[in-house]
């Protein structure tokens, strides 16, 4: 009672906020958000401008590649630039072999990645630490470099130089962050939903299917896209793995030092384009990726 | 239960992770030298009695006249002899040969013949270690790739930290900046070379820019022999500008995880933005910041597309793009010695994880979290 008397009797004491001083301070708060935007337009100017010039290059005319100085915008916009990337000899069938090799990839990697990435979301069980451990540690190593014995092995068995098998290679490069995603979004699925489907007289199998499956499909969609990007882009396997049956990078790489400009910039477009597409689609998902997995 | 469902996956490591990296060590360590078998009896599936190296010149003890047919049907004399020689450890060694192994003089007559043809056997060797460490382009390619890092990454990690520290602020727009700062988790290393040769090259934009407003009188080529040093800026560029997401991705997260009083103390006591930074985000980001650097040196090893595309891949050269160089069937089609280069690449990032969970106390956590 008596502190609600006598707090009105203390507030004076409290000099009153001058109008300048709020003034300043509102000024100092707007000066402090609109440095953090100018930072961040910065930033993402960072980003887009070279994806902007390489866009500008793939839409120009081969003459405006070759000229000097350079326009930074496409002056007349044109195919022709992609148009004669296209045509050249194999690159269809090899952008086509990196669309394969990618498909087989995410397929492969997410079915075997599934029952993984569940088994370590719900159970506990001994060795699961040890397990997750030595999976996770995969990632500690370059395993492009594994693309040398790799190469020999496949040689021996006959089967080197097929979209499959480099697939099969690629497999293993994205598998331990596909069960380390997918493990996170089962993880985010309630348990309590699977529990209520049980009590409700599902096997666990009709659980997963009908519930929890159902449920993570977004997450393990957005990690499958993943894993067709980290296919698509990588090149230094690719390249030891095939010879007659290049990916759109290998293709590209292996003839980079004897084509012009104006290909290798309508080729740096085309490997582009795909990934600035499928991050769009996943970029909800990319933090929970890594920052549920610990819980 | 829950074995049978990490089966695959263990099984898939096994085969495609860990039984590669034994046979990479294998190549490495190994090479393949022609030894001739001989034969306990005069024919080909009879018990090895010991190896001669190629080249050995050996005694005829003994010949056999045995006969083969054709394909069309026609019959004609083989030889076998049993001979004696020294094997490759000096020993002398006894047994019986096909003719098509060894050149003989006559068949019939000659005491004495050498070998000529034999299986191909794998020994041990350090060659390949040798022919790795003695070429004159290996002491440049550790350097420059160690040389990448160290200025990669102290980069990469301030503008990580910038971008996530820009996100975490709830600015309006948050999800646009959000997808803008994560493409470049979907551009691979060879993209990201061509698009910066786009800007390094003599006709690029650098030069239009320079040239256009009047900076230089006529084109600087940045992309040439002599210019070392303007060829590691514009891979130094071309990697900060391609690799710095993933590194975002994983310290923004580590935030998320930060709870936010923490956040907002530092903010009521009056403390500066770099005081903020310096005593309450960084050391609450350590363990995130780990698994972000081993990751980041990890994926530096790999690097060679950037390179090639920016500066051919002979002036300057790195790690991966030798253990092309060694493969690739159309240079020095030298498996092996890719294998040792393969092999180095692995210890040497084994070495460095294992150096930085040593390095930092909260390695528990940092493990997982990986």
């Amino acid at each position: 009672m008596t502190t609600l008397t006598t707090q009105p009797e203390t507030r004076p004491a409290v000099p009153p906020l001058d109008a300048s001083v709020r003034r300043r301070a509102r000024i100092r708060h707007n000066l402090r958000r609109s440095s953090i935007y100018g930072v961040a337009i910065l930033i993402a100017i960072w980003i887009l401008l070279p994806i902007w010039l390489i866009t500008t290059m793939a839409f120009s005319t081969p003459e405006n590649i070759r000229a000097f100085p350079k326009p930074f915008v496409p002056s007349p916009a044109t195919t022709e630039t992609i148009n004669f990337f296209l045509s050249a000899e194999g690159i269809v069938q090899s952008a086509l072999n990196s669309v394969i090799v990618a498909v087989l990839t995410l397929v492969i990697s997410t079915l075997i990645a599934v029952p993984a990435g569940y088994a370590i979301a719900r159970f506990l069980f001994p060795g699961r630490d040890a397990i997750r451990l030595g999976i996770l540690s995969v990632r500690a190593f370059p395993i492009v470099v594994l693309g040398v014995p790799i190469a020999t092995i496949y040689i021996q068995l006959g089967i080197y130089d097929s979209p499959i098998s480099l697939a099969l290679m690629h497999v293993a490069l994205t598998l331990p962050t596909t069960i380390l995603v997918i493990s996170s979004v089962f993880a985010s699925v309630p348990y309590e939903l699977e529990e209520a489907a049980q009590i409700f007289g599902s096997t666990p199998v009709q659980a997963f299917w009908q519930v929890v499956l159902p449920l993570s499909l977004p997450g393990i969609a957005a990690s499958a896209l993943l894993t067709f990007v980290l296919s698509w882009n990588e090149v230094f396997a690719a390249i030891m793995l095939t010879l007659m049956n290049r990916t759109l990078p290998a293709a590209i790489l292996y003839t980079l030092d004897k084509s012009g400009d104006p290909f290798k910039f309508a080729g740096a477009f085309f490997m582009l384009m795909p990934a600035i597409v499928f991050i769009f689609f996943i970029r909800r998902y990319l933090f929970n990726m890594w920052g549920s997995i610990n819980k | 239960m829950p074995y049978l469902l990490l089966l695959p996956s263990l099984l898939y490591l096994l085969l495609f992770f860990a039984y590669p990296m034994v046979q990479a060590f294998q190549l490495a360590f190994s090479k393949s030298v022609p030894y001739l078998n001989l034969r306990a009896e005069p024919n080909a599936t009879a018990a090895t009695t010991g190896t001669l190296a190629m080249q050995t010149v050996v005694t005829v003890l003994d010949r056999q006249r045995q006969e083969e047919t054709l394909p069309n049907g026609v019959k004609r004399p083989v030889f076998w002899f049993k001979v004696e020689a020294p094997n490759p450890d000096g020993v002398p060694v006894q047994g019986w040969v096909n003719q098509r192994n060894v050149f003989i003089e006559s068949r019939t007559e000659s005491t004495t013949a050498r070998v000529t043809t034999g299986e191909p056997t794998l020994v041990f060797t350090l060659e390949n270690i040798q022919r790795m460490t003695s070429d004159f382009r290996f002491g440049p390619a550790v350097l420059t790739t160690f040389l990448l890092i160290i200025l990669i990454l102290p980069l990469q990690f301030a503008l990580a930290i910038g971008m996530a520290l820009v996100l975490q602020s709830q600015i309006r727009a948050n999800g646009l900046f959000l997808y803008i700062y994560a493409i470049p988790l979907g551009i691979s290393d060879l993209t990201a070379g061509i698009v910066w040769y786009a800007i390094f090259t003599q006709r690029g934009f650098l030069n239009s820019a320079l040239v256009g407003s009047g900076v230089l009188p006529q084109p600087f080529i940045f992309l040439q022999p002599d210019h070392t040093a303007w060829m590691i800026t514009a891979i130094v560029l071309a990697e900060v500008w391609r690799a710095t997401s993933i590194v975002m991705v994983i310290v923004v997260a580590g935030l998320q995880a930060v709870p936010r009083d923490y956040l907002e103390a530092g903010e009521v006591f009056g403390a500066t933005v770099w005081q903020r930074l310096r005593y309450v985000i960084l050391p609450l980001l350590k363990p995130s910041l780990q698994v972000a650097l081993i990751l980041r040196t990890i994926l530096a090893f790999q690097v060679f597309a950037v390179v090639v595309a920016l500066t051919g891949g002979d002036v300057l050269t790195v790690l991966g793009n030798e253990t092309y160089r060694w493969y690739d069937p159309a240079r020095l089609n030298s498996p092996n010695v890719a294998a040792a280069y393969a092999g180095f690449i692995l210890l040497i990032s084994l070495g460095i994880s294992f150096f930085y969970l040593r390095a930092v106390r909260s390695q528990e956590e940092s493990v997982k979290a990986l």
